[in-house]
């Protein structure tokens, strides 16, 4: 099932599907470029609450996405 | 002379390799048209080289200005002749995207016909959990030479030193690939496959590291840890400079004290007095407190918190348009504009930072304590309220305060909703590093290269502020008349425009004159008033102000217009400096100016009605 970055539960695991249209080009680049690639897998590792930026995990590295990018990304829920 | 440049994207340990490749001995320069610094410095090992420390960049594709910058400085120097080499360091726990942006740089460099060494850092890590770095492989399908190392421990430290001979990197050039044909998507799908065969397999985090954020950001454990970081970010600003401030304050009243006795009364002597020693005081009392901040900030970066903090603040702050990165920076405005502007360095989107920028100077600073306590000691009645709960002072204490940090963050609001939208933001994508401890000597220097930063950038312009201020208020009757000198009659000039809030031209004086500092208001109004030290005992011109009959709606105008109004020549300065332009603060000063008055004048209106 298709669903946003930003819908990723922590602990679960999906892989990138792309991006959305809404995406600014030049971000896309760089999210790429970061890790998040079509077919990377990528994983929920925390949740803080109260709306904050959640943190994922890409290869060996931790980023923190804020809703107004995450939600931008979608992906495929895997396992 | 000839020249080695060391690229790589943040957190791979750059500033790290550079500081043990060259020692202590290395220059910071400001980066020509961005908030970076860029240091360079001979070459410990063979001083005949220098290094090129550039500003850490995440990719050669930029998104904002600054970046571009950065990106285009990059290029243009691989077109000069005395550039033998580029080192890219990379960190080999994180290899695909180490090895995407070496690719990239490698195009270019391809391009230029310049050679290149990649140095695979963080090779401890790898050790560590038994897991191996295949350089020979990546050497051979790179074509460049490839040294694994630590800039922590220093492994492979001098087999770098050696590999780093311009002869020896030229002939160990043999690029397989025409990197100027590859497209960006093979680029990486190439870095992807590389990392696979070449790469640690595993888990390289630390599993201490999501133990931790689950404690910094669960939300009761991680709240309480964050009100505890800042009140001693906030706490050390005030106690570990305060010493170091009266110390240089102390150590100038000596100089001045064996100094001006050798000279004879009269002008020279009362210049070297008031504008020399008071001139340089006012700049230096800063020093201290830029030092102390820098090394706080820089403890939480490399710590690895300052990301966090960012992830806390976030979601509160992107309501008054900001980033979780601009809290530092205003918290340290809360002490003091000058150090929270510098720390507003940490916020990566040039947009967010310049954002930033206007709120600071809206913040509570201590500066403007002195000027709080004398006029709510003049105006509001030493009572309690609620029942003996608070007293009224402290309760209007506080709620100037209140006022001033709700007017910043109404600005950034405005400004970001109805404001120019320019390119130059970047998406909230933080990298969060593992937790360190930090390295001790870098900082320190960082924070000796801050504090001379200002001195040499903001000093001349706030000594010269001082001198003009000082001439006005000094001349044409050599001192003995405050009242009557341009000062003073620049002040009974703008009278009329204090008029409308109750105030008359003695206020107007010492309004202008706070334009070195906010708390000279109050000993200037002292001396208007002929009551010498006021800056030390209040209570004198306290009661000359209430028995001046002063309303209260003065007083309330003039705590407004205290709040807001950015008339501080050593934040003007510093803003100037460090926002590369001249249009930010003069904008600033106007708009504050205007807003200021405006609502000094609503204020008025207001209190009036009662
Ligand atoms: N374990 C380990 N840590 C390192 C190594 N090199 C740098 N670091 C740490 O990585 C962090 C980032 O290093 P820094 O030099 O500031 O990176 P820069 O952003 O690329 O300049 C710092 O906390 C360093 O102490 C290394 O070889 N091994």
């Amino acid at each position: 099932m298709i669903k946003t970055l930003w819908e990723l539960m922590q602990g679960e695991k999906c892989l990138v599907q792309g991006f959305s249209q809404a995406l600014d080009e030049s971000y896309r680049v760089r999210l790429m470029e970061l890790g998040f690639h079509p077919g990377e897998q990528v994983t929920c590792v925390q949740v803080p609450r109260l709306g904050a930026p959640k943190l994922y995990r890409v290869n060996n590295t931790i980023y923190s996405l804020d809703d107004s990018v995450a939600t931008l990304v979608d992906i495929r829920v895997s396992e | 002379m000839s020249e080695a440049l060391i690229i790589g994207t943040p957190n791979s340990g750059k500033s790290l390799l550079f500081n043990r490749l060259t020692g202590m001995n290395q220059k910071v320069a400001n980066f020509p048209g961005i908030t970076v610094d860029i240091s360079y410095g001979p070459m410990l090992a063979n001083p005949a080289l220098e290094l090129v420390d550039f500003p850490g960049v995440y990719s050669l594709h930029s998104i904002s200005e600054e970046e571009r910058i950065a990106v285009r400085a990059f290029k243009k120097s691989l077109a000069d002749e005395h550039l033998d080499y580029v080192i890219c360091i990379l960190d080999a726990s994180r290899l695909e995207k180490g090895l995407h942006f070496a690719m990239q740089v490698l195009r270019e460099c391809q391009l230029h016909g310049k050679p290149m060494l990649i140095a695979a850092n963080m090779i401890d890590v790898l050790t560590k959990h038994d897991m191996h770095l295949d350089t020979r492989g990546l050497e051979r399908s790179l074509g460049v030479p490839v040294l694994p190392i630590s800039a922590k421990t220093g492994q492979g430290l001098r087999e770098l030193e050696q590999a780093m001979d311009k002869n020896q990197v030229s002939q160990h050039q043999h690029v397989p690939v025409n990197f100027k044909a590859i497209s960006d998507v093979e680029l990486r799908r190439m870095a992807h496959n590389l990392a696979e065969d070449c790469g640690p397999k595993g888990d390289l985090l630390i599993r201490s590291q999501a133990r931790l954020d689950a404690f910094f950001l669960h939300t009761w454990t991680g709240g309480a840890a964050f009100f505890l970081i800042m009140y001693l970010l906030f706490q050390s600003i005030f106690t570990w400079s305060a010493p170091a401030m009266d110390a240089v304050g102390a150590s100038l009243a000596w100089m001045a004290a064996l100094v001006l006795p050798l000279i004879t009364p009269g002008v020279i002597r009362d210049f070297v007095k008031d504008a020399l020693f008071g001139g340089i005081g006012a700049f230096l009392v800063f020093v201290p407190q830029i030092f102390v901040l820098t090394m706080v900030v820089g403890i939480l970066e490399d710590s690895g918190y300052l990301a966090r903090a960012a992830v806390i603040c976030h979601q509160p702050l992107r309501i008054f348009g900001l980033t979780g990165k601009s809290f530092i920076p205003m918290l340290s405005g809360v002490a003091c504009a000058i150090p929270g502007i510098y720390a507003a360095r940490t916020v990566d989107s040039p947009y967010k930072r310049w954002l930033t920028y206007f709120a600071i100077p809206l913040m509570p600073c201590s500066a403007r304590l002195p000027v709080y306590t004398l006029i709510i000691a003049a105006f509001i009645p030493a009572r309690e309220a609620l029942g003996g709960l608070v007293g009224l002072q402290g309760l209007a204490m506080f709620m100037v305060y209140f006022f001033g940090m709700m007017c910043g963050l109404l600005v950034t609001s405005l400004v970001s909703r109805v404001g120019p939208h320019s390119q130059q933001d970047m998406p909230f994508v933080l990298e969060m590093p593992p937790y360190r401890l930090p390295s001790w000597k870098p900082l320190l220097r960082n924070s000796w290269n801050r504090a001379r930063h200002f001195v040499t950038k903001a000093g001349a312009i706030i000594f010269l502020v001082t001198v003009i201020i000082w001439i006005l208020g000094y001349f044409p009757n050599g001192g003995t008349d405050l009242g009557a000198s341009w000062l003073g009659r620049m002040g009974k000039i703008i009278e009329p425009i204090f008029r409308p809030l109750g105030l008359d031209w003695k206020y107007g004086v010492a309004l202008l004159s706070s334009f070195l500092a906010r708390e000279v208001f109050v000993g200037t109004l002292g001396t208007l008033y002929g009551i010498e030290g006021a800056d030390n005992d209040m209570v004198p011109l306290v009661d000359q102000i209430q028995s001046s009959g002063l309303p209260v709606a003065s007083g309330v105008a003039l705590l407004i217009m205290f709040a807001i109004a950015l008339q501080c020549v050593s934040t003007l300065a510093i803003l100037r400096k460090e926002s590369n332009s001249l249009k930010l603060p003069v904008q600033m000063f106007i708009a504050y100016a205007v807003f200021s008055y405006c609502a000094a004048w609503i204020g008025y209106q207001v209190v009036q009605l009662f």
